[in-house]
Protein backbone atom coordinates (compact mmCIF):
# COMPACT_ATOMS: atom_id res chain seq x y z
CA UNK A 1 0.00 0.00 0.00
CA UNK A 2 1.38 3.63 -0.61
CA UNK A 3 2.75 5.08 2.25
CA UNK A 4 0.40 8.62 1.77
CA UNK A 5 -2.70 6.21 0.95
CA UNK A 6 -1.98 3.81 4.08
CA UNK A 7 -1.89 7.29 6.65
CA UNK A 8 -4.94 8.79 4.76
CA UNK A 9 -6.93 5.46 5.12
CA UNK A 10 -5.97 4.47 8.18
CA UNK A 11 -6.70 8.21 9.84
CA UNK A 12 -10.50 7.65 7.74
CA UNK A 13 -10.69 4.47 9.02
CA UNK A 14 -9.37 3.52 12.63
CA UNK A 15 -7.81 6.59 13.97
CA UNK A 16 -11.85 7.96 14.72
CA UNK A 17 -12.34 4.83 17.18
CA UNK A 18 -9.40 6.34 19.11
CA UNK A 19 -12.44 6.97 22.34
CA UNK A 20 -13.40 3.08 21.91
CA UNK A 21 -9.51 1.76 21.80
CA UNK A 22 -8.80 4.28 25.18
CA UNK A 23 -12.29 3.44 27.06
CA UNK A 24 -11.42 -0.51 26.67
CA UNK A 25 -7.71 0.24 27.89
CA UNK A 26 -8.44 1.84 31.00
CA UNK A 27 -11.78 -0.44 31.68
CA UNK A 28 -8.86 -3.33 31.31
CA UNK A 29 -5.64 -1.66 32.96
CA UNK A 30 -7.88 0.51 35.49
CA UNK A 31 -5.10 3.40 35.25
CA UNK A 32 -4.68 6.33 32.94
CA UNK A 33 -0.85 5.64 32.37
CA UNK A 34 -1.04 2.29 31.36
CA UNK A 35 -4.06 2.64 29.31
CA UNK A 36 -2.79 5.47 27.59
CA UNK A 37 0.65 3.13 26.76
CA UNK A 38 -1.55 0.48 25.95
CA UNK A 39 -3.26 2.64 22.82
CA UNK A 40 -0.53 3.80 21.44
CA UNK A 41 1.33 0.69 21.26
CA UNK A 42 -2.12 -0.90 19.81
CA UNK A 43 -2.54 2.06 17.12
CA UNK A 44 1.01 1.53 16.06
CA UNK A 45 1.02 -2.33 15.53
CA UNK A 46 -2.68 -1.10 13.98
CA UNK A 47 -1.20 0.47 11.60
CA UNK A 48 1.59 -2.13 10.67
CA UNK A 49 -0.94 -4.43 10.52
CA UNK A 50 -3.28 -2.22 8.23
CA UNK A 51 -2.46 -4.34 5.17
CA UNK A 52 -4.30 -7.14 6.17
CA UNK A 53 -7.40 -5.19 7.01
CA UNK A 54 -10.25 -6.54 4.47
CA UNK A 55 -12.41 -3.24 5.05
CA UNK A 56 -15.75 -3.43 7.12
CA UNK A 57 -16.44 -2.70 10.66
CA UNK A 58 -12.80 -1.11 11.95
CA UNK A 59 -14.06 -0.69 15.35
CA UNK A 60 -14.19 -4.32 15.84
CA UNK A 61 -10.83 -5.35 14.14
CA UNK A 62 -9.11 -1.82 16.14
CA UNK A 63 -10.48 -3.49 19.81
CA UNK A 64 -9.45 -6.54 19.40
CA UNK A 65 -6.13 -5.46 18.17
CA UNK A 66 -5.94 -3.57 21.87
CA UNK A 67 -7.29 -6.29 23.86
CA UNK A 68 -3.79 -8.29 22.44
CA UNK A 69 -1.83 -5.18 22.99
CA UNK A 70 -2.82 -5.51 26.86
CA UNK A 71 -2.53 -8.80 26.86
CA UNK A 72 1.05 -8.64 25.63
CA UNK A 73 1.58 -5.74 27.50
CA UNK A 74 0.32 -7.65 31.35
CA UNK A 75 2.65 -10.31 30.04
CA UNK A 76 5.77 -8.22 30.30
CA UNK A 77 4.29 -6.56 33.76
CA UNK A 78 6.35 -8.76 36.38
CA UNK A 79 4.08 -9.90 39.28
CA UNK A 80 0.75 -8.50 40.20
CA UNK A 81 0.70 -4.89 40.65
CA UNK A 82 -2.59 -3.45 42.36
CA UNK A 83 -4.71 -1.20 40.52
CA UNK A 84 -3.95 2.72 40.97
CA UNK A 85 -6.84 4.84 41.52
CA UNK A 86 -7.73 6.42 38.11
CA UNK A 87 -8.86 9.90 37.33
CA UNK A 88 -12.29 10.19 37.24
CA UNK A 89 -13.25 11.74 34.18
CA UNK A 90 -17.12 10.71 35.09
CA UNK A 91 -19.56 12.34 32.40
CA UNK A 92 -22.47 12.37 35.18
CA UNK A 93 -26.19 11.58 34.05
CA UNK A 94 -28.27 14.33 34.30
CA UNK A 95 -31.44 12.93 37.08
CA UNK A 96 -33.84 14.89 38.46
CA UNK A 97 -33.36 15.00 42.46
CA UNK A 98 -36.72 15.22 44.26
CA UNK A 99 -35.77 14.53 48.05
CA UNK A 100 -32.36 14.51 49.54
CA UNK A 101 -32.59 11.18 50.67
CA UNK A 102 -33.12 9.47 47.42
CA UNK A 103 -30.21 12.02 46.23
CA UNK A 104 -27.60 10.24 48.96
CA UNK A 105 -29.13 6.70 47.75
CA UNK A 106 -28.50 7.78 44.31
CA UNK A 107 -24.59 8.97 45.31
CA UNK A 108 -23.95 5.81 47.19
CA UNK A 109 -25.30 3.33 44.05
CA UNK A 110 -23.51 5.78 41.42
CA UNK A 111 -20.09 4.74 43.39
CA UNK A 112 -21.12 1.50 43.82
CA UNK A 113 -21.83 0.28 40.08
CA UNK A 114 -18.83 1.98 38.41
CA UNK A 115 -16.57 0.03 41.26
CA UNK A 116 -18.95 -3.18 41.29
CA UNK A 117 -17.42 -2.96 37.39
CA UNK A 118 -13.69 -2.42 38.29
CA UNK A 119 -14.02 -5.49 40.68
CA UNK A 120 -14.84 -8.33 38.09
CA UNK A 121 -12.47 -10.45 37.37
CA UNK A 122 -10.77 -9.28 34.12
CA UNK A 123 -12.42 -12.06 31.84
CA UNK A 124 -16.09 -10.79 33.16
CA UNK A 125 -14.93 -6.73 32.67
CA UNK A 126 -14.27 -6.78 29.55
CA UNK A 127 -17.41 -8.73 28.06
CA UNK A 128 -19.77 -6.24 30.47
CA UNK A 129 -17.47 -3.53 28.33
CA UNK A 130 -17.92 -4.44 25.18
CA UNK A 131 -21.82 -5.71 25.84
CA UNK A 132 -22.94 -2.28 27.39
CA UNK A 133 -20.55 0.08 26.76
CA UNK A 134 -19.63 -0.33 23.35
CA UNK A 135 -22.72 -2.34 22.21
CA UNK A 136 -21.22 -4.57 20.51
CA UNK A 137 -23.12 -7.84 19.02
CA UNK A 138 -21.82 -11.21 20.34
CA UNK A 139 -19.95 -11.84 17.10
CA UNK A 140 -18.09 -9.29 17.55
CA UNK A 141 -17.16 -9.63 21.55
CA UNK A 142 -16.59 -13.35 20.59
CA UNK A 143 -13.50 -11.64 17.64
CA UNK A 144 -12.30 -8.66 20.06
CA UNK A 145 -12.11 -10.80 22.88
CA UNK A 146 -10.87 -14.19 20.88
CA UNK A 147 -13.23 -16.56 22.78
CA UNK A 148 -16.05 -18.49 21.47
CA UNK A 149 -19.67 -17.40 21.01
CA UNK A 150 -20.88 -19.21 24.24
CA UNK A 151 -18.12 -18.46 25.82
CA UNK A 152 -19.19 -14.44 25.75
CA UNK A 153 -22.79 -15.49 26.39
CA UNK A 154 -21.51 -17.22 29.42
CA UNK A 155 -19.33 -15.00 30.69
CA UNK A 156 -21.77 -11.87 30.26
CA UNK A 157 -24.21 -14.06 31.97
CA UNK A 158 -22.36 -14.64 35.14
CA UNK A 159 -20.73 -11.47 34.65
CA UNK A 160 -24.20 -9.80 35.13
CA UNK A 161 -25.40 -11.92 37.75
CA UNK A 162 -22.03 -10.76 39.98
CA UNK A 163 -22.82 -7.08 39.53
CA UNK A 164 -26.47 -7.62 40.92
CA UNK A 165 -25.36 -9.05 43.91
CA UNK A 166 -22.16 -6.66 44.13
CA UNK A 167 -24.69 -3.62 43.99
CA UNK A 168 -27.21 -5.61 46.24
CA UNK A 169 -24.87 -6.31 48.78
CA UNK A 170 -23.59 -2.57 48.88
CA UNK A 171 -26.93 -1.06 49.12
CA UNK A 172 -27.64 -3.48 52.01
CA UNK A 173 -24.60 -2.18 53.73
CA UNK A 174 -26.13 1.07 53.90
CA UNK A 175 -24.44 4.23 54.10
CA UNK A 176 -20.37 4.50 54.22
CA UNK B 1 -42.72 -22.10 25.32
CA UNK B 2 -41.66 -22.85 28.97
CA UNK B 3 -40.26 -20.73 31.60
CA UNK B 4 -36.84 -22.74 31.36
CA UNK B 5 -36.45 -22.29 27.57
CA UNK B 6 -37.16 -18.53 27.87
CA UNK B 7 -35.09 -17.99 30.48
CA UNK B 8 -31.81 -19.26 28.57
CA UNK B 9 -33.02 -17.50 25.42
CA UNK B 10 -33.64 -14.13 28.23
CA UNK B 11 -30.14 -12.38 28.10
CA UNK B 12 -30.21 -12.92 24.14
CA UNK B 13 -33.49 -11.45 23.99
CA UNK B 14 -32.53 -8.38 25.65
CA UNK B 15 -29.21 -8.20 23.09
CA UNK B 16 -31.02 -7.90 20.22
CA UNK B 17 -29.53 -11.00 19.83
CA UNK B 18 -32.35 -13.71 18.86
CA UNK B 19 -34.15 -13.96 15.20
CA UNK B 20 -37.57 -12.26 14.33
CA UNK B 21 -38.77 -15.97 15.10
CA UNK B 22 -37.36 -16.51 18.35
CA UNK B 23 -38.18 -13.03 19.81
CA UNK B 24 -41.50 -13.17 19.34
CA UNK B 25 -41.53 -16.35 20.81
CA UNK B 26 -40.08 -15.06 23.91
CA UNK B 27 -41.97 -11.95 23.97
CA UNK B 28 -45.19 -13.60 24.09
CA UNK B 29 -43.87 -15.51 26.98
CA UNK B 30 -43.45 -12.53 28.76
CA UNK B 31 -46.58 -11.55 28.32
CA UNK B 32 -47.81 -14.27 29.62
CA UNK B 33 -45.53 -15.00 32.84
CA UNK B 34 -44.83 -12.43 35.62
CA UNK B 35 -41.95 -14.63 37.10
CA UNK B 36 -39.57 -14.48 33.87
CA UNK B 37 -41.23 -10.83 33.28
CA UNK B 38 -39.70 -10.14 36.71
CA UNK B 39 -36.44 -11.79 35.56
CA UNK B 40 -36.35 -9.78 32.34
CA UNK B 41 -36.67 -6.46 34.25
CA UNK B 42 -33.86 -6.81 36.35
CA UNK B 43 -31.51 -7.58 33.65
CA UNK B 44 -32.84 -4.57 31.62
CA UNK B 45 -32.89 -1.87 35.01
CA UNK B 46 -29.19 -3.76 35.06
CA UNK B 47 -28.37 -2.59 31.01
CA UNK B 48 -30.04 0.95 31.89
CA UNK B 49 -28.24 1.23 34.81
CA UNK B 50 -24.59 0.38 33.52
CA UNK B 51 -25.02 2.99 30.74
CA UNK B 52 -25.90 5.73 32.94
CA UNK B 53 -23.09 4.94 35.46
CA UNK B 54 -20.26 3.21 33.95
CA UNK B 55 -18.41 6.31 32.20
CA UNK B 56 -17.53 5.70 28.97
CA UNK B 57 -13.91 7.35 28.69
CA UNK B 58 -12.96 9.39 25.90
CA UNK B 59 -9.49 9.72 24.90
CA UNK B 60 -7.78 12.71 26.01
CA UNK B 61 -6.22 15.51 24.00
CA UNK B 62 -2.63 14.80 24.26
CA UNK B 63 -3.28 11.11 23.58
CA UNK B 64 -4.89 12.30 20.23
CA UNK B 65 -1.66 13.84 19.46
CA UNK B 66 1.15 11.49 20.79
CA UNK B 67 -1.33 8.70 18.83
CA UNK B 68 -1.05 10.87 15.53
CA UNK B 69 2.94 11.96 15.79
CA UNK B 70 3.51 8.34 16.56
CA UNK B 71 1.90 7.40 13.33
CA UNK B 72 3.29 10.00 11.61
CA UNK B 73 6.80 9.13 12.47
CA UNK B 74 5.85 5.41 11.35
CA UNK B 75 4.82 6.09 8.05
CA UNK B 76 7.26 8.41 7.68
CA UNK B 77 9.92 5.45 8.53
CA UNK B 78 7.98 3.32 5.86
CA UNK B 79 8.86 5.73 3.30
CA UNK B 80 12.50 5.87 4.35
CA UNK B 81 12.73 2.56 4.12
CA UNK B 82 11.04 2.13 0.42
CA UNK B 83 13.38 5.39 -0.68
CA UNK B 84 16.75 3.58 0.84
CA UNK B 85 16.38 0.61 -1.51
CA UNK B 86 16.42 1.97 -5.22
CA UNK B 87 18.06 -0.69 -6.69
CA UNK B 88 14.41 -2.81 -5.95
CA UNK B 89 13.42 -1.15 -9.20
CA UNK B 90 10.94 -4.34 -9.93
CA UNK B 91 8.90 -3.76 -6.64
CA UNK B 92 8.89 0.24 -7.30
CA UNK B 93 7.42 -0.53 -11.14
CA UNK B 94 5.09 -3.12 -9.80
CA UNK B 95 3.99 0.06 -7.46
CA UNK B 96 3.44 2.06 -10.01
CA UNK B 97 1.66 -0.37 -12.17
CA UNK B 98 -0.48 -1.10 -8.95
CA UNK B 99 -1.20 2.74 -8.07
CA UNK B 100 -2.17 3.40 -11.85
CA UNK B 101 -4.34 0.46 -12.48
CA UNK B 102 -5.85 1.27 -9.10
CA UNK B 103 -6.84 5.15 -10.41
CA UNK B 104 -8.27 3.60 -13.61
CA UNK B 105 -10.76 1.95 -11.82
CA UNK B 106 -11.29 3.79 -9.22
CA UNK B 107 -12.25 6.21 -12.47
CA UNK B 108 -14.27 3.88 -14.42
CA UNK B 109 -16.51 3.13 -10.51
CA UNK B 110 -16.93 6.65 -10.41
CA UNK B 111 -18.54 7.13 -14.21
CA UNK B 112 -20.31 4.23 -13.08
CA UNK B 113 -21.42 5.19 -9.52
CA UNK B 114 -24.99 7.03 -9.32
CA UNK B 115 -24.89 10.31 -8.21
CA UNK B 116 -26.62 9.31 -4.61
CA UNK B 117 -23.10 6.84 -4.38
CA UNK B 118 -21.25 9.78 -4.33
CA UNK B 119 -23.34 12.25 -2.54
CA UNK B 120 -23.14 9.03 0.49
CA UNK B 121 -18.98 9.36 0.34
CA UNK B 122 -19.06 12.57 0.19
CA UNK B 123 -21.47 12.55 3.29
CA UNK B 124 -19.49 9.91 5.13
CA UNK B 125 -16.12 11.55 4.56
CA UNK B 126 -17.98 15.10 6.54
CA UNK B 127 -19.03 12.92 8.95
CA UNK B 128 -15.82 11.36 10.15
CA UNK B 129 -13.85 14.81 9.42
CA UNK B 130 -16.17 16.24 12.37
CA UNK B 131 -15.29 14.01 14.51
CA UNK B 132 -11.81 13.29 14.37
CA UNK B 133 -10.93 17.07 13.64
CA UNK B 134 -12.04 19.91 16.11
CA UNK B 135 -14.71 21.72 14.36
CA UNK B 136 -17.93 19.80 14.94
CA UNK B 137 -19.63 23.07 15.60
CA UNK B 138 -20.07 26.59 14.68
CA UNK B 139 -22.77 27.13 16.92
CA UNK B 140 -22.70 25.39 20.20
CA UNK B 141 -26.49 25.07 21.48
CA UNK B 142 -29.14 23.02 22.30
CA UNK B 143 -31.80 25.68 21.95
CA UNK B 144 -33.27 25.33 18.04
CA UNK B 145 -34.40 28.64 18.37
CA UNK B 146 -30.63 29.55 18.69
CA UNK B 147 -29.11 26.89 16.22
CA UNK B 148 -32.14 27.55 13.36
CA UNK B 149 -31.81 31.51 13.03
CA UNK B 150 -28.05 31.30 13.08
CA UNK B 151 -28.06 29.78 9.83
CA UNK B 152 -29.65 33.13 8.42
CA UNK B 153 -27.42 34.73 6.20
CA UNK B 154 -25.51 32.01 5.59
CA UNK B 155 -26.81 29.45 3.79
CA UNK B 156 -29.68 30.16 0.55
CA UNK B 157 -32.41 28.05 2.85
CA UNK B 158 -33.59 27.27 6.57
CA UNK B 159 -33.32 24.21 7.82
CA UNK B 160 -35.52 22.72 9.89
CA UNK B 161 -34.48 22.04 13.27
CA UNK B 162 -36.02 19.55 16.34
CA UNK B 163 -34.81 19.33 19.65
CA UNK B 164 -35.69 15.62 21.10
CA UNK B 165 -33.86 15.92 24.24
CA UNK B 166 -36.50 14.23 26.00
CA UNK B 167 -36.51 11.36 23.62
CA UNK B 168 -32.57 10.69 24.70
CA UNK B 169 -31.40 12.94 20.94
CA UNK B 170 -29.77 15.87 22.33
CA UNK B 171 -29.26 18.08 20.25
CA UNK B 172 -25.71 20.16 20.34
CA UNK B 173 -25.66 22.55 17.41
CA UNK B 174 -24.91 22.83 13.94
CA UNK B 175 -22.46 24.19 11.33
CA UNK B 176 -21.57 24.66 7.56
CA UNK B 177 -20.58 21.81 5.44
CA UNK B 178 -19.79 21.32 2.11
CA UNK B 179 -21.30 18.74 -0.28
CA UNK B 180 -20.35 18.89 -3.98
CA UNK B 181 -19.27 22.09 -3.82
CA UNK B 182 -22.53 23.24 -1.95
CA UNK B 183 -23.03 24.63 1.22
CA UNK B 184 -25.55 22.88 3.68
CA UNK B 185 -26.25 22.62 7.41
CA UNK B 186 -25.27 19.74 9.62
CA UNK B 187 -27.60 19.34 12.77
CA UNK B 188 -25.46 17.43 15.45
CA UNK B 189 -27.07 15.19 17.72
CA UNK B 190 -26.06 13.20 20.32
CA UNK B 191 -27.63 10.03 21.49
CA UNK B 192 -25.42 8.45 24.60
CA UNK B 193 -21.77 8.60 23.55
CA UNK B 194 -23.12 8.32 19.71
CA UNK B 195 -22.76 11.68 17.57
CA UNK B 196 -25.21 12.21 14.73
CA UNK B 197 -24.65 14.44 12.14
CA UNK B 198 -27.70 14.95 9.91
CA UNK B 199 -27.34 16.49 7.12
CA UNK B 200 -29.97 18.58 5.27
CA UNK B 201 -30.22 21.03 2.25
CA UNK B 202 -33.00 21.53 -0.48
CA UNK B 203 -33.79 19.11 -2.83
CA UNK B 204 -32.89 19.96 -6.44
CA UNK B 205 -33.57 18.03 -9.55
CA UNK B 206 -30.37 16.10 -9.48
CA UNK B 207 -31.24 14.86 -6.62
CA UNK B 208 -32.39 11.15 -6.56
CA UNK B 209 -35.59 10.77 -3.70
CA UNK B 210 -36.95 7.91 -2.00
CA UNK B 211 -35.46 6.37 1.02
CA UNK B 212 -32.04 4.63 1.17
CA UNK B 213 -29.80 2.47 4.12
CA UNK B 214 -26.57 2.05 3.61
CA UNK B 215 -23.29 0.62 5.95
CA UNK B 216 -19.75 2.20 5.48
CA UNK B 217 -17.28 1.31 7.86
CA UNK B 218 -18.69 0.60 10.72
CA UNK B 219 -20.97 3.53 10.16
CA UNK B 220 -24.93 3.38 9.65
CA UNK B 221 -26.43 6.66 7.19
CA UNK B 222 -30.13 7.23 6.80
CA UNK B 223 -31.17 8.99 3.45
CA UNK B 224 -35.00 10.70 3.04
CA UNK B 225 -36.58 13.84 1.18
CA UNK B 226 -39.57 15.14 2.78
CA UNK B 227 -40.82 18.40 1.79
CA UNK B 228 -38.82 19.34 -0.42
CA UNK B 229 -35.72 19.23 1.48
CA UNK B 230 -33.21 16.19 1.50
CA UNK B 231 -32.03 14.61 4.39
CA UNK B 232 -28.85 12.37 5.42
CA UNK B 233 -28.01 10.93 9.17
CA UNK B 234 -25.27 9.22 9.56
CA UNK B 235 -23.89 7.68 13.07
CA UNK B 236 -22.31 4.76 14.51
CA UNK B 237 -25.35 4.62 16.47
CA UNK B 238 -27.32 0.81 15.53
CA UNK B 239 -29.69 0.83 13.01
CA UNK B 240 -32.82 0.26 14.65
CA UNK B 241 -32.44 3.51 17.10
CA UNK B 242 -31.08 5.51 14.10
CA UNK B 243 -34.56 4.84 12.46
CA UNK B 244 -36.24 5.66 15.51
CA UNK B 245 -34.09 9.30 14.70
CA UNK B 246 -35.09 9.42 11.76
CA UNK B 247 -38.77 8.99 12.49
CA UNK B 248 -38.64 11.43 15.06
CA UNK B 249 -37.78 13.43 12.60
CA UNK B 250 -40.31 12.91 10.09
CA UNK B 251 -43.43 13.53 12.32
Amino acid sequence: MEGDNKLALFEQSIVPHLNAAYNLSLWLTRNTHDAEDVVQEAYLRAFRFFDGFKGGDGKAWLLAVVRNTWLSWLRKRKGDSPAVAFDEQTHSPERERSNTESTLVEKAKLGSLQECIELLPIEYREVVVLRELEEMPYKDIADVAGIPLGTVMSRLSRGRKRLEDCVAARMNGGSR
Amino acid sequence: MTCSSAQVLIEAYLDGELGPGQSAEVREHLENCASCTEVYRRLKQLQTDIRAQAPYYQAPDHLRERVRAALHNASERDAVRTRALPWNWMAIAASILLVLSLAWSLALLRSRSSTRDLVAQAILSSHVRSLIGTHLLDVPSSDQHTVKPWFNGKLDFSPNVKDFAAQGFRLLGGRIEYVENRPIAALVYQRRQHVINLFTWPTSSADESGKLELNRNGYHLLHWTKGGMTYWAVSDLNEGELEQFARLYNQ
